[in-house]
């Protein structure tokens, strides 16, 4: 997060959180909004694109029938040997090695993508983080200059937080 | 599941339940073990430790240890493998469809029908490799050429059954892991000894619940359920085309991918239910695990137990229909020869019983669900083991016709693989979160400080 410090609302309720992301929208370019349950309205609030993670996903599936079909075939061609009077390349009996690698690859791509998207692994780095953000409260994280904190500060406490903190940030 | 009851069900825990309870039930069941909690870790852990013990038995003296005899050579491991591969599936069912048509009361009872899914297909796994009886060379099963550069058969349904089982797992597992994350992460802040706070942290994954993450995590979360869906399907499709790609009586059959695919929702589910009731009991889950979600899981078994049911009796319309004298044969032998026993067992256990659930106080009926579920899950192991040992002891030619001699292997491997089940179930629901936290608090209306407000949690 950039800035020397972040000042962290902390909110029981979700439209005030809403105000408290934009106060972070109107004063700071770099935010960070937690929250214990995924909740449409604020993620909309803080980013509205879509996800281009289907995007990866498609790449995968496409990558996956390929490779299927292709495992399928350069074998059969590599030793031919023809089973239960079958063509040596048998499109019909390889659907289903095509078929599971789309999902395998589509499925794989997907958990890489998703993990790329949201910046997991990241054990150590949680900067403003509050575990009570995982429990029942809402947290709005705000990066700024020293100058900027105060002024931070008290439009956040008037959103209605509960509990307005500043830490170190970077 | 028509939109009144979701409705009522997201009602019914607003006001009532809220984000922070939530949190604390589920998260206390991870709390310093009982010792009832250590007597059934141990208890599971003899008893596929005696299976093992058969198992290392049946390797030093082969498969004649077994009853695996001509010509039923697809005995009781087979029965197993087909009978863990559907338990496995409601887990999937109940997680991703159930997903995409949006059902709330999916939300408290997924993770642990999830888990029996990843669980149920590690002890699948195991049988087709107990069967091959020379499990180092069960390796020749995947896509290695041999030492005469000869490849597997990709024609054969029992190499189609290998991608598909081990896709299943695989993506399966990945569904589990990723929904376990932010739960994992909310175990992670609350944890209480160091341990757990190094092992949550880890399997976390520094997960903080920013949005950047939920809007990814949420779209990724949705294809993972539409490529589990098909999965689902073409699973037990592919078990089915073990048998029905042959031209055995009674297994060539164009019935059969559906017939599989309804009974292994129909048996996962029962175990869902074996497995939450005690879990509610023990951990008192009563407010998270209403009543409500249980009379939803019984309409499904009701759905499948007639779906079920169908199958059978179209599969006796053919046979008549067919005019085929050795498909006509197996459908009088299954009835009324050797094996009469375990075909009316598996017509009470799976057409018979479940229309109890008919009636409404039974589907609420925790302690008659209990049983009813176990009657099921007799009744569908009972299912396979009709499909292949009535169909091997009588095909074409009376000579080749047989019987089967159950030995203690059999027997001990089979109980055997209930606690190698056991045991993944029970430290899993002592380590990890076995209700989605984050996800039940989805369904529960967040808190505004405004009831007037235009914020709306959906």
């Amino acid at each position: 997060m950039k800035g020397q410090k972040v000042v962290v609302g902390v909110f029981t309720y979700l439209d005030d959180a809403l105000k408290g992301i934009q106060v972070a929208k109107d004063n700071a370019k770099d935010y960070q909004v937690y929250a214990p349950t995924y909740v449409p309205a604020l993620v909309h609030a803080v980013d509205s694109k879509r996800s281009v993670i289907a995007t990866i996903s498609l790449i995968g599936g496409i990558c996956g029938l390929i490779a299927g079909f292709a495992l399928a075939i350069l074998t059969g061609l590599d030793w031919p040997m023809r089973v239960s009077a079958k063509n040596i390349v048998s499109i019909p009996a390889y659907i289903v090695v095509g078929y599971e690698w789309t999902i395998l690859f589509g499925a794989l791509f997907t958990l890489n993508g998703m993990l790329f998207l949201c910046r997991i692994p990241n054990i150590f780095r949680k900067v403003g983080y509050d575990p009570r953000f995982s429990d029942d409260k809402y947290g709005v994280v705000i990066g700024c200059e020293p100058d900027q904190v105060d002024q931070i500060k008290e439009k956040l406490a008037h959103t209605g937080a509960d509990e307005v903190m500043v830490k170190e940030g970077l | 599941m028509s939109t009144d009851i979701i409705k009522d069900n997201a009602t019914k825990y607003s006001g009532e339940v809220t984000y922070h309870e939530v949190n604390e039930t589920v998260l206390s069941m991870l709390e310093k073990p009982t010792f009832g909690w250590y007597v059934l870790l141990l208890s599971c852990i003899a008893t596929w430790v005696m299976g093992f013990g058969c198992w290392i038995s049946m390797m030093i003296y082969g498969l004649g240890m077994t009853g695996l005899s001509h010509p039923i050579m697809w005995g009781v491991y087979i029965t197993n493998f087909v009978f863990w591969v559907g338990i496995a599936h409601s887990g999937t069912l109940i997680s991703a469809v159930l997903y995409l048509f949006r059902a709330k009361f999916r939300q408290p009872i997924y993770r642990l029908a999830e888990a029996m899914t990843v669980f149920a297909v590690m002890t699948a796994g195991l049988f087709p490799i107990i069967h091959v009886g020379r499990p180092w060379y069960a390796y020749w099963l995947m896509p290695i050429p041999n030492e005469r550069a000869l490849w597997p058969n990709f024609k054969s349904p029992l190499l189609w059954d290998v991608f598909a089982v081990s896709t299943y797992f695989t993506v399966s597992t990945t569904f589990f892991i990723v929904g376990l994350i932010p739960d994992i992460a909310s175990a992670r802040d609350k944890a209480k000894t160091k341990f757990r706070k190094i092992l949550y942290s880890i399997t976390s994954l520094g997960w903080t619940g920013n949005a950047r993450q939920y809007k990814n995590y949420v779209a990724a979360y949705l294809i993972f359920a539409a490529l589990a869906t098909p999965l689902v399907v073409s699973v037990h499709s592919v078990v089915s085309w073990d048998f029905a790609m042959s031209i055995i009586p009674g297994w060539h059959a164009t019935i059969f991918p559906p017939y599989f695919v309804a009974g292994a929702i129909f048996s996962g589910v029962a175990m869902v239910i074996t497995l939450v009731i005690p879990l509610r009991k023990i951990f008192k889950l009563e407010r998270i695990i209403t009543d409500f979600h249980f009379d939803a899981m019984c309409k499904l078994i009701l759905l499948t137990s007639g779906v079920v049911t169908y199958a059978y009796v179209t599969e006796f319309y053919v046979a008549w229909f067919s005019n085929n004298m050795f498909e006509r044969y197996q459908f009088w032998f299954r009835p009324f020869g050797e094996f009469k026993l375990a075909f009316w067992g598996m017509a009470f256990c799976n057409c018979m019983a479940p229309l109890t659930l008919w009636y409404k106080p039974l589907r609420t009926n925790i302690a008659y669900l209990f049983v009813m579920s176990i009657i099921i899950n007799i009744g569908m192991w009972l299912e396979r083991f009709n499909i292949i040992f009535t169909s091997l002891a009588r095909d074409f030619i009376p000579a080749a016709w047989g019987g089967y001699n159950f030995s203690w292997i059999d027997v001990g491997i089979t109980i055997g693989a209930f606690g190698w089940f056991g045991m993944w179930m029970t430290l899993f629901i002592k380590f990890f979160p076995s209700i989605a936290i984050v996800e039940v608090k989805e369904v529960i209306e967040a808190p505004v400080r405004d009831p007037h407000s235009s914020v709306h949690h959906h």
